[in-house]
Order: structure tokens, then sequence, then C-alpha cells
């Protein structure tokens, strides 16, 4: 009975008209947003070659376009779609085919609940986010996973032992720093009230860096384990698996899913910029007061993902059985006292 | 539109991501097709193993380890999915009434009873070795 009445409202609901408005707004929103996380994801692709130039004393991409190399993913682009499309003999081609896809609708349904960034007007901030629902923390920290299961898609389907082993190690880490991530969540969410990350957001009058020191470390780190980036990257260690999971994939395919890699790296830092570090709130920039907010967000993000570059140039990766060992006795103990800090203070501050 | 918009309303728009985050990567694929050559042989499309041919069964049975750390995980997973709801419970007006010697929220002692006991489970498992690399 439960399920006619959900049936029931859910027309009496489209039969106002509204359906249309909120597909038409998804279309418009899912239409600009590709557009910019993939934009986003081609900077910080070239960032990330430019940075780790740097730090190895070398030029980085200096030919294609200026001598900054602004052109250099255009040219590595054409290169991927030139390139001739072979899938392996033996491999499970449903699964091959599909698991670039599926990362990709992962990625996008991640930017959908995500805000990227508010516009100050009459010192009223409001966000840019398409899919403000009250429990996007837990939908995006849900969603971002699905990320995980591409891999092992990839892994798995490819018929051969490097990436069949990177994908048991992806699953694992994954396994291993899923829980922690979603108790400092939790510490978060209990601190501002709400599951809303734009309510969450607005309820940093500290930033919950400094309210949350430990969550904030352990959510970090989960973050990064999570991504898939430097010190926790032992489903793709060149040394020991080739490519890891990708290591039957060529031209187009591996370029999605290398791509979608960068977008989810960049969700990731919007994320912990969300959470922990006050997302879009600072002092108002006089003249361009509208977009003040929209500055600080993007100074942040783009803070967060030159560390997360610099870690990847300067930290040596760690061994499988260290991260398990890492995420399971310090992790999630640690999580846990969070998120016993987070209810003290929720019990005797507020 | 009048009104305030219905909580399922928020929904609807990921209906369009999921979409789209399909057609990106379809149309790509379709662009290549169309673009790039497709001289298929048998040593384009061999396994790579370090350059020789391929020794056995690529589908290498996983170890037992990794079996364990998902049974641990599911335990906790689900203990971080009662701790969602948990959260409105605990800032809810109902739960302020039941209060323990006079500052101690009942949510918050139940809790710390629930996680204690998954606690005690995971120093087992730790004890047992269960979470050790072999």
């Amino acid at each position: 009975m439960e399920l006619f009445a959900f049936v029931e409202t859910i027309m009496n609901w489209a039969a106002q008209e509204r359906a249309l408005t909120a597909l038409i707004i998804g279309l418009i929103g899912a239409a600009i947003l590709s557009g910019v996380i993939n934009v986003g994801a081609m900077a910080v692709v070239w960032l990330e070659r430019k940075v780790l130039g740097d730090v190895q004393s070398r030029f980085g991409p200096n030919r294609t376009g200026s001598r900054w190399g602004i052109l250099q993913l255009g040219a590595d682009a054409i290169k991927l779609f030139t390139k001739e499309d072979i899938i392996p003999k033996g491999a499970d081609k449903q699964v091959y085919v599909w698991a670039p896809i599926v990362a990709s609708i992962s990625t996008m349904l991640v930017a959908a609940a995500i805000p990227f960034g508010a516009l100050r007007i009459n010192g009223v901030d409001y966000p840019l986010v398409v899919a403000n629902m009250d429990i996007s923390a837990f939908y995006v920290e849900a969603v971002l996973s699905i990320m995980v299961v591409a891999a092992f898609m990839a892994g798995f389907s490819s018929y051969n032992k490097y990436s069949l082993l990177g994908a048991f190690r992806g699953m694992a880490r994954m396994i291993s720093y899923e829980v922690p991530m979603g108790v400092c969540v939790i510490g978060v969410a209990l601190m501002a009230h709400s599951l809303n990350l734009v309510d969450i957001v607005e309820s940093q009058v500290v930033w919950y860096a400094f309210a949350q020191p430990i969550g904030f470390v352990v959510f970090t780190i989960a973050l990064i384990t999570d991504l898939g980036r430097m010190p926790f990257d032992q489903s793709e260690a060149e040394e020991e698996l080739v490519a890891g999971y990708v290591t039957e994939y060529g031209g187009i395919r591996w370029g999605l899913l290398y791509f979608q890699e960068y977008i989810s790296m960049v969700l990731g830092s919007i994320l912990l910029v969300l959470l922990f570090l006050g997302g879009w709130r600072g002092p108002s920039i006089p003249v361009i007061t509208i977009f003040s907010p929209m500055i600080w967000f993007l100074m942040k993000v783009i803070i967060v993902l030159v560390f997360l570059v610099w870690l990847r140039a300067s930290v040596m990766r760690f061994r499988i059985d260290q991260v398990t060992d890492l995420g399971w006795k310090w992790m999630l103990p640690l999580s846990l006292v969070n998120l016993a800090w987070a209810v003290l203070v929720g019990l005797y501050l507020a | 539109m009048t009104g305030e918009p219905l909580a399922v309303e928020y929904y609807i728009p990921l209906i369009m991501f999921l979409v789209m985050g399909a057609i990106v990567p379809i149309a790509a694929l379709a662009a290549v097709k169309i673009i790039s050559p497709l001289k298929p042989n048998r040593r384009k499309k061999s396994i790579y193993e370090g350059g020789l041919s391929p020794v056995r069964d690529a589908r290498i049975q996983f170890n037992v380890q990794y079996y364990l750390f998902a049974i641990v995980f599911v335990i906790f997973d689900v203990e971080v999915l009662f701790l969602y709801p948990w959260i409105y419970v605990y800032a809810s007006e109902i739960m302020n009434r039941f209060v323990l010697l006079g500052f101690l929220n009942m949510a918050v002692v139940e809790m710390v009873l629930f996680i204690a006991v998954l606690l005690l489970g995971l120093l087992y498992a730790i004890k047992k070795e269960a979470l050790r690399w072999v």
C-alpha cells in the first residue's frame, strides 16, 4: 500500500507540469556542468604536468600552444581520437565497453549534487547547484564510490593478470577507507545539524578543519585513497602492475577512464573544500562583490589540487598491506574519536 | 511552478545527469569508430604480459584476505548507515526529553553502546589477525 501511495503522489505531482520544468532544469544543468567539469579536468591535467615538471626541474609541456603548452591537451585528444580501437582477445566485451561509461555516469551524478561556488547578491549567497537535496553529503559520498566499481569492471573484464590484481587492490583500498570517510562526514553533519552541502557550508563560521582537526586529516587521507592518488595508487602502480586496471585499455577508451580520474579528483577537492575549508565563505571583495564567493571558492579548490599534485611528486607509494593496516587500525578508530569529539562539542557548546 | 518544491523534485534532474553521463563517452566512442582506422590482427589483439605470450588463465583466484576485509567492511558500513539517520534523531527535540544524569542525551548513550560493541568486534578481528595481510 505504501508503494501505491508513493506512485500516486508522483503521478499527481507530474500532472502539475513540474516534472517537465525539473527535467528541463536538469538538462540545462547537465549540459553546462558536463562542459565545466571536462574543461576543469583538462586544466587539472595541464596543471599537474606543469607542477610535476617544476618539481622535477624540467619544463613540462612547452611546445604546443605558447611556451606554456596550453594546447598540449588538444593535441593529446586528437591523438586519442585517431588511434585504433582494439578490444583484446578473451576480454569480456560487454563489461569492457561499459567500464568507461559507468565511470562517466558516476562522475556526472556526483557533479549534479555538488555546489560549484555561489554568487553574492545583496549580501545573500546563492549557491550554484542543480540538485540541492536534503541529503546531498550522503548522496555524494555514495555516488563517489561507483568510480571503484568502474575500475573493477575494467580490471576484471580485461583478461589480464595485471589488470585483475589492480582491480582487487582498488577494491580492498576503497573498502578500507570508505568507513572512516563516512564517519568523518557524519562528524561534520553533526556539527552543522544537516546533511545538505549548502547548509554545511553556511554553518561554517569556524572552518570544520579547525573545529574537527582529526576529522579533517582522516577525511583528506581517505579522500586521496578513494581517488587513487599517489601515496595510495596501488591499483595502478606502474612499477609492479604496468598500468593496473587500465593495462589493456588503449586509445579513447583509456582516455575516457584516465579523464574520469581527473574529473573525480576535481570533484573530490571541491568536496573537501565544502566540508572542511569553509566552501565559498569569505569577506566580500569591493567592486566585484557578486563574484567574491566564487573567487574564494576557486582559490581554495586550486590550493587543494596543487597540494594533491605536490603530494604525488614527493611521497612514495605505500604497500597494499600498509594501506589496509592504516585504514583499519588507525583511520577507523581515529574517525570514531573525531565523532566523539563532534558529539561532545555539540553537547556542550550548542 | 508554485509553492515550495517537493523533495522528489530535486531527484528529477539526476535522470538528465545520468543520461548525459552516458551520452558523452558513447559519442566519443562513435566518433572514434568513424575517424580511426581499424585493422586488427592476432598480435594486436593479444593480451599484454611482459612482452611474452600469456601463461595460463588470467582469471586468477583472489586472495582470501580480500574476503575477510569485505566481511568486516559490510559490518562497519552498516554501522555508518545507522549513523546517518541518527544525526537527525540526535538533533531532534524528542531526544532532548530523555536525558541521563541531567546532561547525557539518550541518543548519544545508545550510539556509544552500539559503536562499543562494533569496536569490540574490530579488536577481536585484529587480535585474531584476520586483518593482517598474509
